[in-house]
């Protein structure tokens, strides 16, 4: 075990300590259960810290949850808008993690390919 | 299965958050001088009596009875890994006090997954739920790690 990474826990989860506040234009929930580990939650959730980051978005919170329930499609991202309105994405791989940052919770767009099942769509 | 150690860690605390613990203490001692890695996850959750405990270390069993698709694998997990790796594994708990779960490997054991990406699962864990304080403590035959979420919710 590296010493020199742990000490950077510290820091890191301060920043993330401070995502956690309430009142935010989105909120991301990542499903973390047995299967959800086993298919990478954990990576795709440090993917889009990272990229939360990097692209210096504000108004987000991430936190994780138990099963969101449809275990064949883990890794699964729920993104739940201050309004009310939630998206499932499913089957999310580091790449559709950075497109989620990217493109919903950058531009409000939704990525289409990822969402689990119809989302209603106000246009 | 899971890759790294610290997987393991992830979904085994993940277990006391939803035995609504207020604290997770995770300790890791890593020893070249005994050859020997021993993981804890120690929570003050709800607990288990017996009967539950004895159905919880069968394969293939979950609290979440009224799901259709409750699987139930990951104390069967650590405890594969931990016995393919000459270790032992041991869960304690006791009704309304909390849970202890411990593996043991022998730490050059070919089979021994490493530990990974520690950051990672703490990062995961003290996102989870506000209220619980997460700790972890790491040590190995020089060197010591601590760290507990409530002192940074202080600083913040």
């Amino acid at each position: 075990m590296n010493l020199e990474q742990l000490k950077q826990l510290k820091e890191k989860a301060q920043k993330q300590i401070s995502l956690r506040e309430g009142g935010k234009k989105y909120r991301v929930v990542v499903g973390m259960s047995t299967s959800g580990v086993a298919a990478g939650a954990r990576e795709v959730m440090t993917m889009m810290l990272d990229e939360i980051e990097k692209q210096s978005i504000g108004s987000v919170e991430v936190c994780v949850t138990g099963e969101i329930g449809m275990v064949d499609a883990e890794p699964m991202v729920r993104v739940e808008e201050a309004g009310g309105e939630k998206t499932v994405y499913g089957k999310v791989n580091l790449e559709g993690a950075r497109k989620i940052v990217s493109q919903h919770l950058q531009k409000g767009k939704k990525v289409q390919e990822l969402a689990v099942g119809q989302t209603k769509d106000k246009e | 299965m899971f890759e790294e150690l610290s997987q393991h860690i992830l979904d085994i605390a993940m277990n006391s958050l939803s035995a609504n613990a207020t604290k997770v203490q995770i300790s890791i001692l890593e020893s070249r001088r005994h050859d020997r890695l021993v993981l804890r996850v120690r929570d003050d959750g709800c607990g288990m009596d017996a009967a539950m405990l004895k159905r919880v270390l069968a394969n293939s069993w979950s609290s979440k009875t009224k799901r259709r698709k409750a699987i139930g694998l990951g104390l069967a997990f650590l405890r594969q890994t931990s016995e393919m790796c000459d270790g032992r594994f041991q869960v304690r708990s006791v009704p309304g006090r909390g849970t202890s779960v411990t593996a043991s490997m022998r730490l050059s054991h070919i089979d021994r997954p490493p530990l990974g990406d520690l950051n990672a699962t703490i990062l995961a864990l003290c996102s989870a739920d506000k209220k619980t304080d997460v700790q972890l403590n790491y040590r190995s035959d020089g060197e010591k790690f601590v760290f507990d979420s409530r002192d940074l919710a202080k600083k913040g």
